[in-house]
């Protein structure tokens, strides 16, 4: 159970006592209003996650590929960040759920005049939307979401802070094609790249720690700062456990089950952390050969966009080991899932019970 | 069962077989039929509708299972019930005769939801149903074509159908509710 | 316990804030007055706003006074605060920053030059002090005049004209003198008109986009870290140059302002104990928040240490019950981890920190809710000062005379070197200059209770001890609490 911030904002808080076994789940409910990190998302709420993607994945595959569940339900897209892939998925997520869907691209806003993060929130609240996904620079800025609006926040990406929806599409591609069944316990995933700057990687962490998974970060020191730190700490929350944190490539990838290179974060670099990209991908790209270090049945991850021949060979992107295609399908069928639940729980006032 | 019971397992049999002949006779054969079980319990009665139907007439209908999840009017009930526990529809529906199974029918939306969802997959030539229980109370105007038995009850009470495929045995039982109105069942 | 305090008007009463004190008695409250370096049992009598008698207590008259209910300080003085007039009045105004000074109990403030325009030039010193006359709060305001025109870094301020108009010391604050060549002309030149610089010392290379302690915490939450060593090598440079400084002017002064680190107040204590003339403060904010609080903790920074000194895991030891991201925490220098928290405390307990000063910086609703990168830096300080001091006193980190002397003693014999002329203690003679607390009662900080007009507390919604029920100064009210 997390504890919610008792003045009504809905925002839960860590820590969640989270049982990593195996297997079975009895039926459990999605419990929170929004969905800002997976730090106070249980592993039974995971699992719910994954059950209720297949059943979006199903609808994906039918000739008419939408349902009605979210008919009526105000869905407005708040993007301060350019991004087409995520933006899309979720447009194309909802859309798929009937939802009436609102898409603001914020540099073509009154957002560019100056108008607050807090005026548009109340401004997109008052044209009518019960869900937010919002994507910001800065971190955080969901939570101030969160306090000033009355419906559900969904955060597709806030600075470094966390990309939950990634995060969860990320193991549900995993688990689909990991060779021995989705059960992550005790298999080696490695995390490759600008793990400093990486949203996706912090989310990840609370997410593979919890399903019990081997995780190791790799990529060069200066941008593992701070992050051997964080592996002791969590090592002491319930519900989770240490992660590996090195410099090492090759003890990284030795045997690895997936590997999930990051994106060099170009635009995010600053103060000289590396001496160019060549160099970066001459020591760390993920090549073929340093691939063999890894089981012969390795996944291949990657969130996108990718810079090919910079953090991974233009080889390994179209390997039969890669799924980065599936991330993408699969990104979809989980952002269904994700509103689809988080629309459960703002729960709309109850019509009578149908039967 | 918890409650006083309403139906043995022979009468759900009997009931069963009844209703499948008269599929067969308001269709004058089963030429065109399709049965589609309403996830969850209207799936093994449809099985059986089915096997029923194959003994005396010695033709397999196709089955399916539908899930109406994501078609209730409730949000709200997300949040109690999110489980999902899918849809499979192996032929084709267009222009086909779909008979709707599921095991009560109460207030009508489930099957409102249903129709919905159906209609989604293809352009049946008709849709019918048929239902184990009718327990009266409907809110839209909906009735079943075939009926195992009709029961009388108040909103206060809630009709339980067990089948051996999914609760270890067959009966109907009927318990009054203290100080609450009859909630649907899950699945 | 204290007795009730007797109090009578003699003197005809004008405006509310600022009327004589007239003829005040206080009998059997704990005194402090850390001047003469005592503390015990007293009555005190002002008469006509001269304390006319002040008593020690012993024996069977001292039974039952002790420093747990009401306590008579000398008025406290601030050396760091921010204004904001002119130029944004609407985060604050001398007159309403002065109205929040007097609810803190300080008596006299130190403002910094980072107005618009900033106080580079005598006029706008006169600006200000006239602001504060016509205020009509009998809070003593004084100010510093910048280092460079500006506060651009780059030429000097008028600084001999600024002395001469009241400036008590010259600083770039908000920002640091970025400049080594500056840095040493100011200290060299200002030496000679006997005043210090006070450097904000901070690397600003090292804390570009910077948003939070470099630390677990910048770590688990994304933001840009901000490393001890922008602060520490900023020190080590200052007290370089200062040496340097003392061959061509020997009364070259050194004050660095907010100290927040142990590696920066270690480079002090060692500059101490080689007699370089370096004066420092620290925030009550660095000595009891930490960079927890971001991450939603509410512990405070002496409930977060180890039992080896090191700081604790907020997620570990699962004490968040905030939403993280509360801009009302983002501050220049920002709120460090718990082991410098406790650098901070130890540095006023040995005297390497020789004053509390409370960085006082009122922002408006604007500036502040938004995202917690984007937000002004700055905590609305001057009023819960007392309260966080008294939390570390009640906690057992440090002695109640210690803590008063930092923010009385400590903070006079810094200006005193420029040539203030006031001085602060219980002294029979003296023109009444205190503050009466309850340390039993507790207050809490609300936007309503707080008289600045910066409500950017982290402290909202929060009790606090120590409860100001008189703040005299230069024998007129300017504080009294309403029952």
């Amino acid at each position: 159970m997390s504890l919610a911030v008792p003045d009504g904002t809905g925002i839960d808080l860590p820590p969640v006592v989270a049982s990593s076994a195996p297997g079975n789940s009895a039926p459990v409910r999605w419990g929170h209003r929004h969905l800002l990190d997976l730090d106070v998302v249980s592993w039974p709420e995971i699992e719910l996650v994954m059950q209720t993607t297949d059943a979006m994945r199903e609808v994906l595959a039918r000739p008419i590929a939408k349902v009605p569940v979210l008919r009526g339900t105000g869905v407005t897209i708040l993007f301060y960040e350019a991004s087409t892939r995520t933006r899309v998925s979720f447009e194309v997520a909802a859309k798929n759920l009937s939802a009436d869907v609102v898409n603001i691209a914020a540099a073509t806003s009154s957002v560019t005049k100056g108008e607050s993060l807090v005026d548009t929130i109340r401004t997109v609240e008052a044209l009518g939307a019960d869900m937010i996904v919002i994507r910001h620079g800065t971190s955080g800025a969901p939570y101030l979401a969160a306090e000033h609006f009355g419906g559900s926040i969904l955060n597709g990406g806030d600075g470094w802070h966390a990309h939950p929806s990634q995060a969860l599409l990320d193991l549900y591609t995993i688990r689909g094609n990991l060779p021995g069944g989705p059960d992550l316990h005790g298999r080696k995933v490695v995390i490759l790249g600008d793990v400093l700057h990486s949203r996706v990687a912090r989310s990840n962490i609370w997410s593979l720690t919890a399903a019990g998974a081997d995780l190791w970060l790799c990529g060069p020191s200066t941008l593992l700062r701070g992050f051997e730190r964080w592996a002791a700490s969590l090592a002491e929350v319930p519900g989770h456990g240490r992660f590996t944190v090195t410099a090492d490539l090759n003890a990284a990838l030795r045997d690895a089950d997936v590997v999930m290179a990051l994106r060099l974060q170009r635009e995010r670099m600053s103060g000289g952390l590396l001496p160019s990209l060549r160099e970066y991908a001459a020591r760390f790209g993920l090549t073929l050969d340093r691939l063999a270090l890894a089981r012969p049945d390795v996944l291949v991850m990657h969130p996108g966009p990718m810079n090919e021949g910079v953090e991974i060979a233009p080889e390994v992107a179209v390997d039969p080991r890669s799924v980065i295609t599936d991330q993408v399908t699969n990104g979809v069928a989980v952002r269904m899932a994700l509103l689809y639940l988080l629309a459960g729980a703002a729960g709309k006032a109850p019509e009578a019970s149908g039967g | 069962m918890t409650g006083r019971q309403i139906m043995t397992a022979d009468e759900i049999r009997r009931a069963t077989i009844r209703i499948s002949h008269e599929i067969v006779e308001k269709q004058a054969g089963t030429a065109g039929l399709a049965l589609v079980g309403i996830q969850r319990r209207g799936v093994p009665l449809a099985r059986r509708i089915a096997e029923a139907i194959a003994e005396h007439e010695g033709v397999t209908l196709p089955v399916g299972a539908l899930d109406i999840t994501f078609y209730r009017d409730d949000l709200s009930l997300v949040a109690q019930q999110p489980l999902v526990k899918g849809t499979d529809l192996p032929f084709d529906l267009n222009g086909a005769t779909v008979v709707l199974v599921d095991d009560v029918l109460y207030t009508g939306r489930t099957i409102r939801a249903a129709m919905d969802a159906l209609v989604d997959f293809g352009r049946p030539q008709a849709i019918r149903l048929a239902v184990l229980i009718d327990r009266g109370h409907r809110e839209l105007p909906i009735r079943a074509d075939h009926v195992g038995k009709n029961v009388p009850t108040s909103r206060e009470e809630i009709v339980r159908v067990h089948l051996a495929e999914t609760d270890g045995e067959d009966g109907v039982d009927i318990e009054r509710l203290v100080g609450a109105v009859a909630e649907p069942v899950a699945g | 316990m204290a007795e009730a305090i007797g109090r009578s008007l003699v003197a005809s009463a004008d405006a509310e804030a600022g009327r004589p004190v007239g003829d005040l008695e206080i009998s059997r409250a704990w005194l402090v007055d850390p001047a003469s370096g005592r503390e015990g049992p007293g009555d005190l009598v002002v008469e006509d706003g001269i304390v006319r008698n002040l008593v020690w207590l012993d024996g069977a008259d001292a039974a039952g006074v002790d420093p747990t209910g009401v306590i008579v300080a000398p008025g406290f003085i601030d050396l760091h605060a921010h204004f904001r007039e002119p130029g944004f009045e609407d985060a604050e105004t001398v007159a309403s920053g002065s109205a929040a000074a007097a609810h803190g109990g300080f008596t006299t403030v130190c403002l910094m030059p980072n107005t618009s325009p900033a106080i580079d030039e005598a006029s706008v010193l006169a600006r200000v002090r006239s602001a504060a006359e016509r205020s009509g709060s009998p809070i003593e305001v004084l100010a510093y005049g910048a280092v460079s025109v500006g506060r651009g870094g780059e030429t000097l301020a008028a600084l001999g004209e600024l002395a001469d108009g009241g400036a008590i010391g010259f600083s770039d604050d908000g920002a640091p003198i970025r400049s080594a060549a500056i840095l040493r002309s100011a200290l060299v030149y200002a030496g000679m008109l006997r005043r210090p610089i006070v450097d904000h010392p901070e690397d600003p290379i090292l804390t570009d986009g910077a948003e939070a302690n470099e630390g677990l915490v910048a770590t688990v939450l994304g933001l840009k870290g901000w490393p001890v060593a922008a602060e520490a090598s900023a020190v080590a440079r200052d007290l370089a140059i200062l040496a340097d400084a003392l061959a061509d002017e020997p009364r070259a002064r050194l004050h660095l302002t907010h100290l927040s680190t142990a590696a920066a107040l270690d480079l002090v204590r060692h500059a101490k104990a080689a007699r370089l003339p370096v004066t420092c403060d620290v925030t009550p904010h660095h000595l009891a928040l930490t960079d927890e609080w971001i991450a939603g903790a509410r512990r405070w920074a002496w409930e977060a240490l180890d039992g080896d000194g090191g700081a604790l895991s907020p997620w570990a030891d699962g004490v968040l019950t905030a939403a993280p991201y509360d801009p009302s925490l983002r501050v220049n220098p920002p709120l460090r981890s718990a082991p410098d928290a406790a650098a901070v405390l130890a540095a006023l307990v040995d005297g390497t920190a020789d004053a509390i000063a409370t960085d006082h910086a009122p922002h408006t609703k604007v500036d502040k809710e938004s995202e917690f990168g984007l937000a002004a830096n700055g905590i609305s300080g001057i009023e819960t000062a007392l309260g966080l001091v008294l939390a570390a006193v009640d906690a057992g980190r440090l002695p109640l005379g210690r803590a008063i002397a930092a923010l009385t003693s400590g903070p006079a014999s810094v200006l005193g070197a420029s040539g203030w002329s006031g001085s602060r203690g219980l002294v029979e003679g003296a023109t009444a200059d205190l503050v009466v607390f309850d340390r039993s009662a507790s207050w809490r900080v609300e936007s309503t209770s707080l008289s600045s007009r910066g409500k950017n507390s982290p402290l909202l919604g929060r009790e606090l001890a120590g409860r100001v029920l008189l703040t005299v100064a230069g024998g007129r009210i300017a504080y009294e609490a309403a029952d």
